[in-house]
């Protein structure tokens, strides 16, 4: 074999060593049941979320998100990721939509909610009103605020 | 309903159709009994797809709302630029561009050669075909589909609007430019598609006769989708990444791939030899390069992705990852395994490492190796989630952490290429070795953490924590290696050259400059970004200077205002009348509308108000608010409204168009929630200092689209420096802004290495000796002169 040809078959290892490392080492977002973002995790399953909440009578977060939302990714660096903001997010039960997996449950969802692109977040009473939303973006202390408002809507 | 648009395109595609089949059983059978029919007919596909693309535009100027694509993708407050671009705002539009700057191609390709010989129909008919298959696609989700299939009621009055991200300058050059590189791909597709098959039939296939044909195509595509990703990047850097010019999303990650791809192709057409160097690779990877783009097509309009999703849901999933896997074993591994035990590849089989050849295969893997790299990071979240069902992150540092080493190898292996072109082996070794050697020690030493490519990144393990830990002052040497080197050689080459040479020379001087300085600004502008935020308060008086914390910043609030757009809607335009209502019948039953009319005559009940509309048999009933009617109108006021219309709701009426208080209001003043305004803006005035000198003045604004989600856009105020860009974004309530204040370096260089790039790009395809636009033009007996090609 040439120097040409030995050189191909390095880089294809080479290529074949970055494509099965990256894909091994890539961190999970979501498995059968939860979707991570940050250190938090979320319920997929909106039926299975909305009987817990209902249970247990306790106000529900709908984040729609999508996977090369940048935004999303700074709720996961800034705000999810922060102690005081997840110990406030124990208070309510978490579900996360994913806009692009295109299940008849997402549209309809997206619909309800009025929420057609990412991030957004709309937390609702247990029995489907809805609280408080937030579109876009929005930093750790506003994130609280609108948690805050959430919880007094939800007491009244 | 089959409309006038979907018959044009329809026709157009049988001509395409009818062409393909003359040219294909003409190569089959090696007959030219149809050589005289076919240029017209394919230029009457092609004539057709372009009346069908004008008469679509005509439709969005004229927003022709009984068009549901027009209605979708446009609205009648957008100036004419934007109405002219909603024609590939969406999927079935782009397409249809994509499919005329095809056709055209074609056409214009068989015009020029004409048939000709049994290869050259083949190439006609693997072109026409691509037209073909489009405008199949095309007829099957046209984009002229009458409204009435997307909503009841008859034809809108208003327009859905255009994606509020895509109402931009760049934005409109950036889409036709991409197409039209796109369709200039088809060619090089065909014939390198064309030249496999003549090998499969035992000739020696077309390539080396169409390879000066290639290089031109090919050629042209990259400018323009060099320019293409230029101009999507600066979109980028004022409407979506606010100061990023690259984030890695999957649109720009899609779009990189076939650039990078071409690229390297690129490298191995014009280094092509029959029977020699790049007798195989070359017309492959010219095959590919078409397959790419519609890979990287469907990643950006994304509904394939999703197909592929719902397809997992339903526990097919392993079937597509095999599918997957066989296609790219005989689409690469088949190709890749034939030319590997192949033995006639003569040069460098005495086992010589370092020859020009084997550096040039060098650089077309590591070109290739980035593309993988890109395309394997759209790819193995779908694959895993398809085979696991659990879905991976993919972020920016993936492909970061990944393309950084190899950039660097790149680089060097670059300067090391044009200094062994002029110092010879040996020199060019110790070269190599310097600046090898410095490249690793200057990665070891970071002045401070900012200059670590990870920065404070504690989560990565394996390789993205080696290479997070890099210093970036490990760009310098291969960066200064390739200026230099690519300098030298150029001193060298150019002087005394014959004129074509010279330019030539001049342009790839041009190109391997450009792209060693965009390389080196790309990562200190986005080590180096810095920014800080403060909230400014307004009065009625001009705004104290106020500074901005952990910054050399000031900012001064001028003046707040606030608009709307359109600003005085017009109600007769936008609502129907009650004459039209009646009109359109029962086909509005059970639709929303917006209606206006003058109230003559009024009945109070319980629950609601009912005002009788221009003595029509229109009646507007208003539902009370907690029991209690707010709306209050006389005979004679003029209201509009935006309610269900209900025919035969009650006997009294014909129609009841029933509303709530918050949806009805006088046409003198519309209430907001009519959605009459399309876009509410919020802008501030503001004066920014550095170091307490004016560095600009200008108008930051926030602007609101009721109709689209209450989505907004912001527009920033930039001011270029020849050191920095100074950047600020505004979010505006009432008389407060918070601002973020960001300092942009280096964007000075970035937009001069483009440029460079794009110069040195244009002069190589002009002036080409063996292979340039100009010089085929005036000497056609250089076509086959391969000894000049770099």
């Amino acid at each position: 074999m040439n120097a040409r040809k030995s050189l191909t078959a390095v880089v294809l290892v080479v290529a074949l060593g970055v494509g099965y490392t990256s894909m091994s080492t890539a961190p999970v977002l979501r498995d059968d049941a939860y979707s991570y973002h940050g250190d938090t995790k979320w319920h997929t399953d909106y039926e299975r979320a909305a009987t817990i909440a209902d249970e247990q009578n306790r106000p529900m977060l709908v984040y729609f998100w999508t996977t090369w939302c940048t935004y999303c990714e700074d709720y996961d660096e800034n705000v999810y990721s922060d102690p005081t903001v997840r110990d406030r997010l124990d208070e309510f039960v978490l579900v996360a939509v994913n806009l692009d997996n295109d299940g008849s449950r997402t549209s309809e969802l997206v619909n309800r909610y009025d929420a057609n692109y990412p991030p957004q977040l709309v937390a609702t009473h247990p029995n489907g009103t809805r609280l408080v939303k937030i579109n876009g973006y929005v930093e750790r202390d506003r994130f609280l605020s609108h948690l805050d408002r959430a919880e007094r809507r939800m007491d009244r | 309903m089959t409309t006038l648009g979907t018959l044009l395109l329809g026709a157009g595609t049988l001509l395409a159709a009818v062409a393909t089949t003359l040219l294909g059983v003409g190569y089959a059978r090696r007959d030219d009994r149809f050589d005289a029919l076919v240029p017209r007919v394919v230029a009457g596909a092609a004539g057709l797809l372009v009346v069908s693309l004008v008469y679509l535009t005509y439709q969005f100027v004229v927003t022709d709302y009984s068009n549901a694509y027009v209605w979708q993708n446009s609205a009648d407050y957008l100036p004419l630029l934007y109405r002219v671009t909603g024609v590939y705002a969406s999927n079935a539009g782009s397409l249809l561009l994509w499919a005329t700057l095809a056709a055209v191609v074609a056409a214009w390709a068989i015009w020029q050669r004409g048939p000709g010989d049994a290869e050259g129909r083949l190439v006609g008919a693997l072109t026409m075909g691509v037209v073909a298959y489009f405008g199949t696609v095309l007829v099957l989700d046209s984009p002229f589909r009458h409204v009435s299939t997307a909503v009841s009621g008859g034809v809108p009055t208003t327009g859905s609007g255009l994606n509020p991200l895509l109402i931009d300058p760049y934005m409109a050059i950036h889409p036709p430019l991409m197409f039209a590189a796109y369709a200039l791909l088809t060619m090089p597709f065909a014939i390198g598609a064309a030249h496999f098959v003549g090998l499969a039939r035992r000739d020696d296939g077309l390539f080396a006769a169409w390879r000066g044909a290639v290089t031109r195509w090919l050629r042209a595509a990259w400018l323009l989708l060099t320019t293409a990703l230029a101009l999507g990047a600066l979109w980028s850097y004022t409407v979506l990444g606010w100061g990023g010019i690259w984030a890695w999303d999957p649109v720009e990650t899609a779009i990189l791939v076939p650039w990078l791809f071409l690229t390297a192709t690129l490298h191995a057409v014009v280094n092509y030899r029959p029977r020699d160097r790049y007798a195989l690779l070359a017309p492959a990877m010219t095959a590919s390069t078409f397959a790419l783009v519609l890979y990287t097509t469907t990643v950006v309009r994304s509904g394939v992705f999703r197909s592929v999703h719902s397809f997992a849901d339903n526990g097919a999933g392993l079937g597509i990852v095999v599918l997957v896997g066989l296609v790219a074993l005989l689409g690469v591994g088949l190709p890749l395994g034939y030319w590997l035990v192949r033995e006639d590849d003569h040069e460098g089989s005495g086992g010589e490492w370092v020859t020009r050849s084997t550096l040039l295969h060098g650089a077309v893997l590591a070109l290739g190796l980035l593309a993988f790299v890109s395309l394997w990071g759209l790819t193995f979240p779908v694959l895993r989630d398809l085979a696991t069902g659990i879905e991976v992150e993919v972020t920016a540092r993936y492909y970061n952490r990944w393309s950084y080493p190899f950039v660097l190898v790149t680089l060097l292996l670059l300067g090391f290429y044009m200094d062994f072109d002029v110092e010879g082996k040996r020199r060019a070794l110790v070269g190599l070795g310097v600046f090898g050697a410095a490249t690793v020690v200057a990665a070891l030493y970071a002045p401070t953490t900012t200059w670590q490519l990870g920065g404070a990144d504690q989560q990565a393990t394996g390789l993205y924590a080696v290479v997070g830990q890099v210093s970036a002052l490990s760009v310098f040497p291969p960066v200064a290696y390739v200026v230099l080197a690519v300098l030298k050689r150029g001193l060298t080459r150019i002087p005394g050259a014959p004129r074509q040479t010279k330019l030539k020379q001049t342009g790839i001087v041009f190109v391997h400059i450009g792209v060693a300085l965009l390389v080196f600004s790309l990562a200190f502008t986005y080590l180096f970004t810095g920014q800080a935020s403060v909230i400014v308060e307004g009065n009625s008086e001009t705004g104290e200077r106020v500074d901005v914390p952990d910054s050399p910043y000031s900012v001064q609030a001028l003046s707040f205002g606030s608009y709307s757009v359109p600003e005085n809607p017009d109600v007769d335009r936008v609502a129907l009348s009650t004459r039209d209502i009646n009109r359109r019948g029962t086909a509005t039953n059970g639709t929303t509308q917006t209606v206006h009319g003058t109230v003559t005559d009024i009945r109070r009940g319980p629950s609601a108000t009912v005002y009788q509309l221009d003595d029509s048999g229109v009646w507007l009933g208003v539902t009370a608010a907690n029991g209690t009617t707010t709306t209050q109108f006389a005979r004679g006021d003029e209201v509009v409204a935006r309610g269900a219309v209900l025919w035969d709701y009650v006997p009294q009426a014909a129609v009841v168009v029933l509303t709530s208080p918050g949806n009805v209001g006088p046409v003198s003043d519309p209430p907001a929630s009519l959605g009459l305004t399309r876009v509410a803006g919020q802008t501030v005035d503001l004066a920014v200092y550095e170091d307490g000198q004016q560095v600009t003045v200008g108008r930051a604004a926030q602007k609101r689209y009721p109709r689209q989600g209450g989505m907004q856009t912001r527009e920033v105020i930039v001011d270029r420096g020849l050191v920095s860009d100074t950047y600020v974004i505004a979010a505006i309530q009432g008389d407060t802004a918070s601002l973020t204040v960001k300092r942009i370096p280096l964007m000075t260089p970035l937009r001069l290495s483009v440029a460079a790039l794009l110069f040195g790009m244009l002069l190589v395809f002009l002036f080409d000796p063996a292979h340039g636009v100009w010089t085929r033009l005036r000497s056609p007996s250089l076509e086959t002169d391969p000894a000049t090609s770099d």
